[in-house]
């Protein structure tokens, strides 16, 4: 790598930090120049998400120093990484929602005159800030009217130009954006490159980047792979450099079989307005599908869909040869398809209840007698999923919201398991959970769960879906790309299809959106 | 779990009847006649009607809603249909048996029409509860005037009627002490409760767990407008006529009530034995100060100091247990 030249504005040596049982990010050197487009890629887990934790002074480094204006800091609060300049769009936009367009523009910097906010002004100025960039929305309008993209597009704006910082970091501020939007952020990047800014772009999509940055980074594993500059860089380059070592398709130890089961489930043409389209597949018993997709590719809606908690809108669903349509998650529940929730905090626990009583939300109809709760079968059940799972606990009597995100994550596989449904529709049961609890949530995919029923999984990366799939079907902003068998795995091509180029290649190049 | 630590953790869980036991103990003693078997008579007795109210609140509560309508329900109800036997139609509806049916009715009623504006049609349980207590309460002064009096003895009877053979204790200690059983046993060894608890304590979570949450709601609101209603039929039975200002303000002290008895205000933890011991402790405490000789009108006041101590050490209590737990979690490690 080169000598970095003595005019960047921000620059990383030998970043690592540290979490109990990983490694997130390993002596890291990165700098960004004024004037500069640098992208960051890399796999989920790559480390992107803690080197902008660090940058924006949420994540303490381990060790290494983070050189701002020439300033060395062993680590940043959010106070300082503001004052020097450092502006963070997070991915999922967070905004007042029952403040106006101006207001949320302005918010934390609203001018005033002893007290009194000049109202004039205010409209006026968020009107010559939407106006230079071409976006046409009214300033008085509510943020709550807004359209995700349109929310995200005015929180690119504060932290760009209202804040005037000197570093603004964009994580995956596309992946909520609208084509047309998207063209607007290209504009913002453009004009902000030119009053010689710094900019660290942070997106999945290869096209998008090779378009914008001036200059890309490759994370891996927590590592710098590479850092090159646009124009020694192609589509196919870029994807092998991100998905590295090639993975061969193991026919790994033991739990791989060949021989399912019968078809347990058949969805054809399943649409769901703004989220999928079209969708077709099969699943037997015994096996696992992997559903592979970015942000936005309609993974999670698809399994909503089907376990009824946001019914799709057309298409055709059977289960062992009858026909169903579920317009409730209670419904498929009856009928043994049991969703695990992708938010486990929101849709996933109940706080107030002890482990055991979350253990038994799904079936404690099943220990009923005459109403009434047989509490001593009912407890045994428990103790058995309990140590079937082997969530991490003194006591089954704990209550759930002492646990950590991978116990909590067990708990929930726990509850659903205790129903044993004939299909589990998992959506990123390895989310946010350590190494440890990540291994052992995918042998209990592997093992139990699949043993008399059928699997459909979805996850951030392709490690995990590579790791105990049977199948893998890739969709691109809601349609299906190209399903794969075990034995066609390939990372690289699926990273490809992934980004649309299958879906762009079997459609002549014309991208569609299903919405 | 250790033995002590489980201990410690039964105490911090009840710690409401600790309090019930230490405020008690400290009366016995400072007070005369206070310990006496007509004084606590009395003060049971006395409670009986906010009971209810507590129960209603406490169980609207562990839905993850609130209903400001209870005291206007308790006047209401009973009042309406007083009205209906002996006013508007007291040829058809002279029949006290059928009274009774139609007083548990009409509050069952008013709760399935709240539960159903904030399940069904998304209302906000505090603004949908407010508007309607306050239709209610003006329904109430508009159609009766004055009281009315005499009741019928059967209607009165859980109110009023007392049992001699049993030291002169009155039907309403039994009957709430029964209710509250029922209600124990409800959210404790139902499916029902379990799902009900479940979906005040996540309601997103229960539903994508199978849970019609929606239904659990609205059972919520229609058993807290029965149990309102029973708490109008002693209130007007112990006073042996319905009158237009029954009930008035007692909802919030209700709400202090359920809070002192260990019920969340945020949904999914509440226990109808908590909420017992926090209706006693109200009604104790503002025994103890008519018999201490506090002024009526300072009374108020104290109640207030009683909540807000009761709120305080409901975060003290949540903080130790977490504590407990902690270092109970921490010498596990230390011995593995």
């Amino acid at each position: 790598m080169e000598k970095p030249p003595s005019n960047s504005v921000l620059m990383l040596e030998g970043i690592t930090k540290v979490y109990p049982g990983t490694i997130a990010l390993e002596d890291v050197h990165f700098e960004a120049l004024p004037g500069e487009v640098h992208g960051l890629i890399g796999k989920n887990g790559a480390g992107k998400s803690t080197l902008v934790g660090i940058l924006s002074g949420l994540v303490e480094p381990t060790s290494g120093s983070i050189v701002l204006n020439g300033r060395p800091f062993s680590s940043l609060s959010r106070s300082r990484a503001k004052r020097e300049g450092v502006a963070i769009v997070p991915q999922e936009p967070e905004i007042v929602l029952d403040l106006s367009v101006a207001e949320n523009l302005f918010l934390g910097e609203l001018e005033n005159r002893a007290g009194f906010v000049s109202w004039r002004k205010l409209r006026t100025d968020a009107r010559r800030v939407l106006d230079r960039f071409g976006l046409a929305l009214d300033v008085d309008l509510q943020a709550r009217d807004l359209s995700l993209s349109e929310r995200q597009l005015l929180l690119i704006l504060k932290a760009c130009v209202v804040e005037d910082a000197k570093i603004v970091v964009l994580d995956e501020a596309s992946a909520s954006l609208s084509r047309n939007d998207g063209s607007i952020l290209e504009r913002i990047v453009g004009d902000l490159k030119a009053l010689g800014k710094a900019i660290l772009y942070i997106s999945h999509h290869i096209d998008e980047l090779l378009e914008i940055c001036d200059r890309l980074t490759v994370l891996r594993d927590g590592r710098v792979v590479e850092t090159r500059t646009k124009d020694l860089l192609d589509h196919r380059s870029l994807a092998e450099l991100v998905v590295g070592e090639s993975f061969a398709a193991a026919p790994s130890a033991g739990m791989r079989r060949n021989q399912f089961g019968e078809e347990i489930l058949r969805i054809v043409g399943l649409t769901r307005w703004g989220a999928f389209r079209n969708i077709d597949c099969t699943l037997r018993r015994g096996e696992i599908l992997g559903i592979a997709g970015l942000r936005g590719s309609g993974r999670t809606e698809l399994l909503k869909a089907i376990s009824g908690i946001e019914p799709a809108d057309a298409g055709r669903m059977s289960l062992k040869g009858k026909a169903v349509a579920f317009s409730r998650p209670s419904e498929a529940l009856r009928e043994g398809v049991a969703y695990l929730p992708e938010d486990r905090e929101s849709e996933g626990i109940i706080r107030t209840f002890s482990i055991g009583d979350n253990l038994l939300l799904n079936s404690i109809a099943k220990f009923s007698r005459n109403g009434f709760v047989a509490w001593g079968e009912a407890r045994r059940r428990a103790a058995e999923i309990f140590s079937d799972v082997q969530i991490h606990a003194f006591s089954m009597e704990q209550n759930a919201e002492e646990l950590s995100g991978g116990n909590k994550q067990k708990v929930v596989i726990g509850r659903i398991m205790s129903n044993e449904p004939e299909i589990y529709l998992l959506d990123e049961p390895t989310r946010g959970v350590d190494i440890g609890a990540k291994r052992s949530i995918l042998s209990l995919v592997n093992g139990p769960l699949r043993e008399n029923a059928g699997v459909i999984l979805t996850s951030p990366g392709l490690d995990d879906l590579l790791d105990v799939c049977d199948r893998i079907l890739v969709l691109y902003r809601g349609n299906p790309v190209r399903e794969y068998g075990r034995e066609d795995f390939d990372e690289k091509s699926l990273f490809m299809d992934m980004q649309g180029y299958g879906f762009q290649e079997q459609r002549g190049g014309e991208e569609c959106r299903a919405v | 779990m250790s033995g002590g630590l489980k201990i410690k953790l039964a105490l911090l869980d009840n710690i409401i009847w600790l309090m019930l036991f230490l405020f008690f103990s400290a009366c016995a003693l400072g007070i005369p006649a206070f310990a006496s078997w007509n004084n606590i008579v009395n003060i049971l007795y006395h409670t009986t009607i906010m009971s209810m109210l507590v129960l209603a609140q406490g169980f609207v509560l562990v839905s993850g809603n609130l209903d400001l309508s209870i005291d206007a329900v308790l006047a209401f109800a009973p009042g309406v249909v007083v009205l209906a036997s002996t006013k508007w139609f007291p040829e058809t509806l002279s029949s006290p048996y059928l009274a009774i049916l139609l007083t548990l009715s009409l509050g069952g009623v008013i709760g399935y029409f709240n539960g159903f504006c904030v399940a069904k049609l998304g209302m906000n349980a505090f603004m949908q509860t407010l508007s309607l207590s306050i239709i209610l309460r003006g329904m109430v002064l508009f159609l009766i005037p004055l009281s009315i009096f005499p009741l019928d003895p059967v209607y009165s009877f859980i109110g009023k009627a007392r049992f001699p053979a049993l030291g002169n204790l009155p039907a309403a200690i039994p009957v709430t002490f029964c209710i509250y059983l029922l209600f124990h046993i409800l959210l404790k060894h139902t499916v029902f409760g379990r799902n009900y608890l479940a979906t005040g304590g996540n309601a997103r979570a229960s539903f994508v767990a199978g849970i019609d949450t929606g239904k659990m709601v609205i059972v919520g609101f229609v058993i807290a407008g029965l149990l309102s209603a029973v708490a109008g039929m002693l209130t007007a039975g112990r006073q042996d006529s319905v009158s237009n200002t029954m009930g008035t303000g007692m909802t919030l002290l209700a709400f202090a009530g359920a809070l002192l008895g260990g019920t969340s205000m945020s949904g999914g933890k509440g226990s109808a034995f908590g909420m017992l011991g926090g209706a006693i402790l109200l009604g104790m405490f503002s025994n103890a100060l008519n018999l201490l000789g506090v002024k009526v009108t300072l009374i108020h006041a104290a109640q207030g100091t009683l909540i807000f101590l009761a709120i305080l050490m409901d975060r003290f209590r949540v903080s130790l247990r977490g504590r407990l737990l902690r270092e109970e979690q921490l010498r596990k490690l230390n011995q593995a």
